[in-house]
């Protein structure tokens, strides 16, 4: 097809603005979907973004639209998703497209990521069509929203379509103006072949397939092709789009969004953000990839069954293929074995691979708490970046620790400045400024530490603010603050899965808090086992877990033998998934548990 | 000992009637009506007239609900159902309820043979058997016992609960003590767990706190053996030569009948549950539910019955009954117990250690 019939772009959106479901409207109003294909949420093809009610993963798919110029259009739609610790993903669509999008909720205005989103997509000099959704709601408030996005972004909403993706409202104006408003792709299509690599995943009988954007030549079943950075060369069996089934077709040309497969059975040889040349007529260079975003939170994942370490790897492999952010290198721990440092880009994110992990490829983990990297400065000068806190070196070793701190925006309205405040405040938070944007609504700034804010404070500025908040942030660099490592005996046993880094002045309320926590969740066992915190060697708070005084059933005769014996079969079920450290049995959340703060409700 | 070819020697009837609702209890029963119980009458004779009963059994329980809520003649018809299959009963147990019990009635338990009474004295609080929905006094178990006394039944258990909502150690101390003033024979002491489908789990009722719970036990333990009851299995204490006979063929793990809606039984490895709901029994008395057991689930089964009697279980009837050890059996399990000293061996009995014999469910998964 000619170029300028083509429209590749994406969606874009703060989370729950309605995103994918303006994606099913499209896909359903340009007869590309038979309505009895139609699942809600077409796009998220996840179990867990179903269930979730979140975009994770982008999805490509190709449509055909007939346009009231009477010309055929041929668009490529990229879903992206919309969560702050999946910004990473957005990139990488955005670097596919000529044109955005923007989709916001005009009974919520303009969020924090609505800014960001945006902002990146600028950035990648996308074109961007404000839409207003949710207009048939009650509480929309379509002038206002045009008005914030107008002051705030500064985007033209003179032309912006008022529409509800719930019911299909004025979302053919919103396909008007994709053609209209969206410029076609450019690309010589007898240039040298580069194909941007956007994402990929594995199928076990074809191999990697690779998802890529045509930027400039052809790409044919036959050809040899070469990954620039990887220098693998391969031979392409099968070329192809999505709408959204899978689609064979002769080949790709500039312009063109779609997919190919060549037998390639090295998951790393294909990098995500790599560029494909032909062997024959290659380019003379790549394309610029796009912003890589490099992890923000580590953890340990262990199998709990030692046994299936093979088959862990094995999974991440797989899952780093289309989620190249997703980072892993093996390291061993006293207490649970052999396992993997992960990086994360974000809590949700780190959640997201866990529960892959366990439901597509059916494996116990044993996770533990999460951790950022610190840079810990040693007394000869040299730094060396700790992402596990057990590897923090002897206090008499390090000259000074800094840690990653980040600026946190938080847009909130006037009524809950005090309890967003407070959040801030209780995480270390060190006040910047505060802006009003409108009136009633204000972006407060704070700079943060990141270890304060990757566990739940996402959620507990939700729930402070009744929903209200909305956040975003961004590293700002390192700072030097007087952090200490704190260990966790049990049983007299330090179980190196189970130390944290702290800031000294909260070591005492954390370690009892973590104590406390653990005589919780540790479950009684036939002796009793001291539960104790330390800081470079000293206890500094301590408590026990009575041992298991009464283990029996009271009645057994001979009616009901069955049901005492599932009885025990059950209690040993749930202990599968405890590890056993030294003498005492530890349940999985056990590991979680250093993160949470006594100061605060549970 | 057992003797797979051989007919079972221990028979239970459950009789699912109850004059009313005790708050803990799950088993299977209805409020009493004369009719209902004439047609159950009418049922339990065809099960009888099908099931071809060892004519020398050597224990019989009846057990419910409540055997006593039946009337004079529906109780004599019920004793005169069995009387083929019990004369020869070593041990031919009743269960009482304290308020049902009549004169005549004990007379015909006596005079069907019926030699052993077990009695539902549950706590001596009048207050806690009111909160357990229980309709009789501490006093009533006493007049009880009389009764059934003077028509010749002197071998008597009482049934005590304790861990009950709002019980302290006082009422404890002071159930026991009003219990061995009775001068049973024998004294079952079940510590309450709260089923589902109870009065008190949907009333929301729980159990008191593990310690308590633990010290409560630790004192009954302590105490009856003081007192010439010796404790022989996890909840059950008797004087010397009045072990419950029918009870120790459960956790020696050998055959019995089980008779009427809800009662169980086991013959040549397989255990069956009767139906359970009486309509369903009335309208066919032959219904149930049959788990074939299998050679690992005896293998298990016969151990966690038999760990719980303090003496432990007889490693020569394990290898007698399985052609395999008890320690070949379960290898390095076993073997781990052992050497952890939570299991002991002493000439043919293995049996739980004493250390940990208020632990054995935590023993039992390791065997698992």
């Amino acid at each position: 097809m000619d170029q300028k019939y083509i429209r590749n772009f994406c969606i874009i959106a703060h989370i729950d603005h309605g995103k994918s479901t303006l994606a099913d409207r499209i896909l359903e109003m340009t007869d590309t979907v038979k309505e009895r294909d139609m699942k809600t949420q077409l796009l998220d093809d996840m179990e867990l973004e179903r269930e979730r009610g979140i975009t994770i993963k982008l999805n490509a798919v190709q449509l055909s639209y007939h346009a009231k110029d009477g010309h055929e259009y041929l668009f490529n739609l990229i879903d992206t998703p919309g969560h702050v610790d999946f910004s990473y993903e957005v990139s990488r669509s955005l670097a596919a497209c000529e044109g955005a999008i923007l989709v916001v909720d005009s009974t919520q205005g303009v969020q924090a990521q609505t800014l960001a989103n945006t902002y990146l997509a600028l950035d990648n000099d996308l074109e961007i069509l404000p839409v207003i959704n949710k207009v048939d709601m009650n509480n929309s408030q379509p002038d206002h929203t045009k008005k914030e996005i107008e002051d705030i972004i500064g985007l033209d909403c003179s032309d912006a379509p008022l529409i509800s993706a719930r019911t299909g409202l004025n979302v053919d104006q919103v396909l008007e103006q994709i053609v209209t408003h969206i410029p076609a792709p450019k690309g010589d299509v007898n240039a040298p072949l580069q194909a941007l690599v956007f994402d990929s995943f594995y199928d076990p009988y074809r191999g990697v397939i690779a998802l890529v954007r045509v930027r400039e030549g052809k790409l044919k079943i036959g050809d040899r092709i070469r990954f620039m950075a990887t220098g693998a060369e391969y031979e392409v069996l099968e070329t192809g789009i999505r709408n959204p089934r899978e689609v064979r077709v002769d080949g790709l040309s500039a312009g063109d969004v779609g997919w190919f497969a060549a037998s390639i059975k090295s998951i790393k040889h294909v990098q995500v953000g790599d560029t494909v040349t032909t062997v024959a007529n290659p380019a003379s260079r790549p394309l610029e990839g796009y912003r890589k975003m490099n992890p923000m939170v580590y953890c340990g994942l262990y199998p709990s069954d030692a046994a299936r370490y093979e088959d862990l790897h094995d999974a991440l492999d797989k899952l780093q293929l289309n989620d190249a952010s997703l980072q892993y290198e093996p390291e061993t721990s006293q207490a649970l074995g052999f396992g993997f440092r992960c990086g994360f880009l974000g809590l949700l994110h780190m959640d997201v691979i866990q529960e892959r992990l366990e439901r597509e490829y059916n494996l116990d983990l044993i996770c533990t708490a999460p951790s950022v990297i610190y840079h810990v400065y040693l007394s000869d000068g040299s730094m060396i970046a700790i992402d596990n806190p057990a590897k923090m070196p002897d206090a008499s070793r390090i000259d000074h620790v800094e840690e990653p701190y980040v600026k946190a925006s938080i847009m909130v309205p006037d009524s809950y400045i005090g309890a967003v405040m407070e959040l801030c405040q209780n995480k270390r938070g060190i006040y910047q400024t505060m802006e009003v944007i409108e009136a009633g609504r204000n972006t407060i700034v704070y700079e943060l530490p990141l270890s304060e804010i990757i566990y739940d404070f996402f959620d507990r500025l939700k729930s402070c603010s009744k929903g209200y908040a909305s956040l975003d942030y961004e590293l700002i660099g390192y700072r030097k603050e007087d952090l200490v490592r704190m260990d966790i005996l049990l049983n007299g046993e330090q179980v190196d899965a189970l130390s944290v880094i702290v800031h000294r002045s909260n070591a005492y309320k954390r370690g009892s808090g973590i104590t406390i926590r653990l005589k919780e969740l540790i479950p009684k066992q036939q002796f009793e086992i001291p539960v104790q915190a330390a800081v470079g060697g000293k206890v500094i708070a301590r408590t026990n877990i009575k041992s298991l005084r009464k283990n029996v059933l009271a009645k057994c005769y001979g009616g009901d033998i069955s049901r005492k014996k599932k009885l025990l079969e059950k209690q040993k079920e749930g202990k599968k998934r405890m590890k056993e450290v030294g003498s005492v049995v530890i349940p999985q959340e056990a590991f979680m548990s250093v993160l949470s703060r006594d100061d605060e409700p549970k | 000992m057992t003797n797979p070819n051989k007919k079972p020697q221990a028979l239970y009837l459950h009789v699912p009637f109850c004059r009313s609702i005790c708050y803990y209890c799950d088993f299977v029963h209805r409020p009493y009506q004369q009719e209902a119980a004439d047609r159950w009458l009418d049922a339990l004779e065809y099960e009888i007239s099908k099931k071809k009963i060892n004519p020398d059994l050597r224990t019989v329980y009846i057990g419910g609900g409540t055997p006593t809520s039946l009337n004079e003649e529906q109780l004599a018809r019920m004793l005169s159902l069995l009387d083929p299959c019990t004369e020869k009963a070593e041990e031919y147990t009743c269960e009482i309820n304290p308020e049902t019990l009549t004169a005549a009635k004990a007379e015909l338990l006596a005079l069907h043979g019926v030699n052993r009474a077990s009695i539902g004295f549950q706590t001596g609080s009048d207050r806690l058997l009111k909160m357990m929905g229980r309709h009789h006094t501490a006093e009533d178990v006493k007049t009880a016992m009389e009764l059934l006394k003077e028509a010749g039944i002197g071998n008597i258990s009482l049934d005590l609960m304790y861990s009950l909502p709002g019980q302290t150690m006082a009422d404890l101390k002071e159930a026991a003590e009003y219990a061995v003033s009775l001068e049973p024979k024998h004294l079952s002491l079940y510590s309450l767990t709260i089923e589902e489908n109870t009065v008190f789990a949907k009333k929301g009722y729980r159990p008191l706190d593990e310690d308590t719970e633990a010290d409560m036990y630790e004192y009954i333990c302590s105490t009856l053996p003081e007192k010439g009851f010796r404790q022989y299995e996890i909840s059950n204490f008797a004087r010397p030569g009045y072990e419950s006979k029918h009870n120790l063929v459960y956790w020696h793990y050998e055959d019995f009948y089980g008779l009427s809606a809800g009662a169980s039984g086991k013959e040549n490895h397989c255990r069956y549950d009767n139906v359970r709901s009486l309509p369903a029994y009335l309208k066919d008395p032959l219904q149930k539910e049959i788990i074939s057991l299998g050679r690992e689930d005896e293998m298990f089964e016969t151990v966690m019955m038999g760990l719980r009697l303090k003496e432990g279980m007889s490693l020569s009837s394990f290898e007698e009954r399985f052609s395999v050890s008890f320690e070949e059996a379960f290898g390095e399990k076993a073997e781990k117990l052992l050497i952890e000293g939570k299991l002991e061996i002493a000439g043919n009995q293995i049996k739980c250690a004493d250390a940990y014999y208020h632990l054995l469910n935590s023993v039992l998964e390791e065997l698992l």
